[in-house]
C-alpha cells in the first residue's frame, strides 16, 4: 500500500494544527505506524510460519498454503461477520465461484497465474453483487437462508446444467496454470536466500497474497468503511438516521468479503490445479463461519488464526494415533470451549493475556 | 419561511385512525411542540414525518419539496435530524467514534467510495466530530466506549449525534424521558443554548408539561389523531378542549 493520498490544503491544515497542539502530530503519526507495523508484522508472520510449521508441528508446506488461502476468505468474511454484523451462510458460492472462474479461464483463456487470479476475483465481485442485491433485502435469519439457498442454487448448478462448463461432479480437472511473469515456475522451488524458510514458489505467491490482503482488509477497516460498518452492526437504525445510505454500505460489505473469499478462491484453485465440486457444497459456507468464529470475530488477525487451526485439527489431528478418527469431535469441543472461555475468538484469548501481563491497551 | 409542512396527513392502521388529516405548519427558527394524552398519534406522526412510516393520504413538504416517497436516510441529508425515544447510539464504539460516525454522514452524504482511503485523510470529519462532542460537553469522554456513559450522557450523545449535520430543523422525541431532575434541568439548558446558537428549528414531543411551556414558542395539541388546539403555550394552557381530554370529559 502506498502512503495515504493527501491532498496540499490538508497538509498545511494539519501542519497549523500541529503547531497548536503538538499531540495531534504525533497520534496521527503513530497511526500510520501502525498501519505500517500491522503489514510488516504480517511479512514476518507469513516467512517463518512454514519454517515453524514444518518443523515443530508436524506440518507440511502444502497445509501451509492452504491455511493462508483459507485465512484470506476468513479476513474477508470477517468483514461482514464481525464488522457489519451479517451473518451470510452461503460464502461459498464467492470461493468455489471463483475457483471454478479462475479455473476455466486459465483453461481456455490465459494460464498467467496473476490474470486468473484477476479473472476469478472478477467474477466473485460481480456474482456478489447480484447475490447481495436480492438476499440484502432481508436482514438477520431470512438473510443468512437466502445466501445459503443461493449457495446451494449454485452447488446443483454447476453438479449438472453447466457440467459442459464445470465437468460436474467430478470437479474441473483441466486447471492449466502457467509461469509467473512468464519466468517463475510456481509450482517449483524457490532460489537461495528464500529456501531457508520456504520450500516451494506456489507457498511464496500466496504469502505475498495473504500480506496483500491483510493490508487491504486493514486499510478498509481504517477507512471511513470501516467505522460506518460497525455502526451498522451496533445500530442499523441509527446509522440510517444520521443519514448514511445503509443499504448500499451493506452491499459493498458484501462485496468487499466475496472479492477477499474470490482471491481465495483462485489461490485454492491455482494452488491444487483443480476445483472440487465440493468447494461450492453448503459444508464449505458452514466451514468459513467456524474458522471466523473460532479465530475471532471483529479482529483483523483472528480469523487468519481460525483458519489455520481448523486446518490443523482437520489435516494433522485427524492423522494421530487413537485420536485421530474422533478429530470432528476434537474440533467441536475446541470450539465450544474457545467460545466459553474466549468469546472473542482466540485473538480475543491472545488479547486478554496480553492485557494481563502487559497491563491494557485499547482495541 | 416555512420549513416543515403537513397537509391532510392521515395514517390509518386498519380500521384506526392514527394520525387524522393533520395541517401542521413550522417556520425558521421556530420551536414548536406536539402534546397530547397517550395514543394520541403524536410518535405515528414523527414517524410519518420522518419516513419510516407511509402516509395513508396526504403531503409532507420540507423546505418547499415534497418528501413522500423518499429513503429516511434522504431526508436527514435535507437537513431533517431526528433524536430518539431512547439513547439510540452505537453502544460499542468510543464516545468519538459515535461522533465521527454523524460527521461522516454530515461531510460525505449518505453513500461515498472511499474505501481505500484512510480516516486520517479527512481531517474536516474529526473537526466537526471534536466540535460535536465539544458542544455536547462529553469532549473529555471521548476515548470511553459510549456503553460506558451513564444515562444522562448517552442522552447528550444521542442529540450530540443528530446535531452533527447541523440540521434546519431537529425533531425529538421525549428527549428528557427516563432522565432525573438534574439531567433533565442540562438536557434544556442544553437545546435551549444549541437553539440559539444554531437558529434551530425543532418539533419536540414531551410528557413534561414544565418542559414543554419552557422551551416552545408554540404548541400544538393532538387527540385521537386530530389537532384540537394549537396556539402559544398561555393559549393552549387555557383552552378548555385540551383541559377536557387531559382531564377526561366527563362524558367519556
Amino acid at each position: 500500500m502506498s502512503d495515504e493520498p493527501r491532498d496540499a490544503t490538508a497538509t498545511a491544515a494539519a501542519d497549523a494544527d500541529a503547531e497548536v497542539t503538538g499531540g495531534l502530530g504525533d497520534r496521527w503519526a503513530s497511526f500510520r505506524d501502525r498501519e505500517i507495523s500491522t503489514v510488516l508484522l504480517t511479512v514476518v508472520g507469513v516467512a517463518v510460519f512454514p519454517f515453524l510449521f514444518n518443523n515443530f508441528l508436524d506440518g507440511y508446506t502444502q497445509l501451509a498454503t492452504l491455511m493462508l488461502i483459507y485465512g484470506i476468505f476468513a479476513v474477508g468474511f470477517d468483514i461482514l461477520l464481525g464488522y457489519t454484523g451479517l451473518l451470510s451462510f452461503g460464502h461459498a458460492v464467492f470461493f468455489g465461484g471463483a475457483a471454478y472462474a479462475a479455473g476455466i479461464f486459465s483453461a481456455s483463456v490465459s494460464s498467467s497465474p496473476l490474470l486468473v487470479l484477476l479473472a476469478g476475483t472478477v467474477f466473485a465481485v460481480l456474482l456478489a453483487w447480484i447475490v447481495g442485491f436480492l438476499s440484502l433485502r432481508r436482514g438477520g435469519i431470512y438473510f443468512a437462508i437466502l445466501t445459503l439457498t443461493f449457495g446451494q442454487m449454485s452447488f446443483y448448478l454447476a453438479a449438472s446444467p453447466l457440467a459442459f462448463l464445470t465437468n460436474g461432479e467430478n470437479g474441473f480437472t483441466s486447471v492449466d496454470i502457467g509461469s509467473l511473469l512468464g519466468v517463475i515456475d510456481i509450482h517449483g522451488g524457490v532460489p537461495f536466500p528464500l529456501s531457508m524458510l520456504v520450500d516451494n514458489m506456489l507457498y511464496v505467491f500466496v504469502a505475498v497474497m495473504t500480506v496483500l490482503s491483510v493490508a487491504m482488509a486493514n486499510r478498509i477497516l481504517h477507512s471511513p468503511y470501516g467505522t460506518v460498518f460497525r455502526a451498522i452492526r451496533e445500530n442499523e437504525r441509527r446509522a440510517e438516521f444520521v443519514g448514511l445510505d445503509v443499504w448500499r454500505y451493506k452491499l459493498m460489505a458484501f462485496i468487499i468479503s466475496a472479492a477477499f473469499a474470490g482471491i481465495a478462491g483462485s489461490l485454492f484453485a491455482i494452488e491444487g490445479n483443480y476445483v472440487p465440486l465440493q468447494s461450492l457444497y453448503w459444508t464449505e459456507s458452514g466451514r468459513i463461519v467456524i474458522m471466523t468464529v473460532l479465530g475471532g470475530v471483529g479482529s483483523l488477525f483472528g480469523p487468519l488464526f481460525g483458519a489455520g487451526l481448523y486446518l490443523y485439527i482437520e489435516n494433522i489431528v485427524s492423522g494421530f494415533p487413537t485420536l485421530g478418527p474422533f478429530w470432528h469431535l476434537i474440533l467441536g469441543i475446541v470450539f465450544v470451549v474457545a467460545v466459553v472461555l474466549f468469546p472473542n475468538g482466540i485473538w480475543g484469548g491472545i488479547d486478554y493475556v496480553r492485557n494481563m501481563v502487559v497491563g491494557g491497551d485499547e482495541e | 419561511m416555512t420549513v416543515l409542512e403537513t397537509d391532510q396527513l392521515t395514517k390509518q392502521f386498519g380500521g384506526l385512525t392514527a394520525v387524522d388529516e393533520v395541517d401542521l405548519e413550522i417556520e425558521q427558527g421556530e420551536g414548536v411542540s406536539l402534546i397530547g394524552p397517550n395514543g394520541a398519534g403524536k410518535s405515528t406522526f414523527i414517524n410519518l414525518v420522518t419516513r419510516r412510516l407511509e402516509p395513508s393520504y396526504g403531503e409532507i413538504t420540507f423546505q418547499g419539496n415534497s418528501i413522500i416517497g423518499m429513503d429516511p436516510h434522504e431526508v436527514v441529508q435535507m437537513g431533517m435530524s431526528k433524536s430518539f425515544q431512547t439513547a439510540s447510539i452505537f453502544p460499542e464504539l468510543t464516545v468519538m467514534e459515535n461522533a465521527t460516525i454523524a460527521a461522516l454522514a454530515a461531510e460525505h452524504g449518505s453513500f461515498r467510495f472511499n474505501f481505500f482511503r484512510h480516516q486520517n485523510s479527512y481531517p474536516a470529519v474529526e473537526e466537526v466530530a471534536n466540535n460535536v462532542l465539544e458542544s455536547v460537553g462529553l469532549y473529555d469522554e471521548r476515548e470511553n466506549q459510549a456503553d460506558s456513559l451513564d444515562y444522562g450522557n448517552k442522552r447528550r450523545l444521542e442529540l450530540g449525534i443528530a446535531l452533527a449535520a447541523e440540521p434546519d430543523m431537529l425533531l425529538m422525541d421525549e428527549p428528557t424521558a427516563g432522565m432525573s431532575p438534574d439531567e433533565t434541568q442540562s438536557t434544556v439548558k442544553l437545546i435551549k443554548r444549541v437553539k440559539q446558537e444554531l437558529d434551530l428549528t425543532f418539533l419536540l414531543v414531551e410528557h413534561d408539561m414544565e418542559i414543554v411551556f419552557d422551551i416552545s414558542d408554540r404548541i400544538v395539541v393532538l387527540n385521537r389523531g386530530s389537532v384540537i388546539a394549537k396556539g402559544t403555550p398561555d393559549e393552549v394552557q387555557d383552552d378548555p378542549a385540551v383541559q377536557e381530554a387531559y382531564l377526561g370529559g366527563v362524558e367519556e
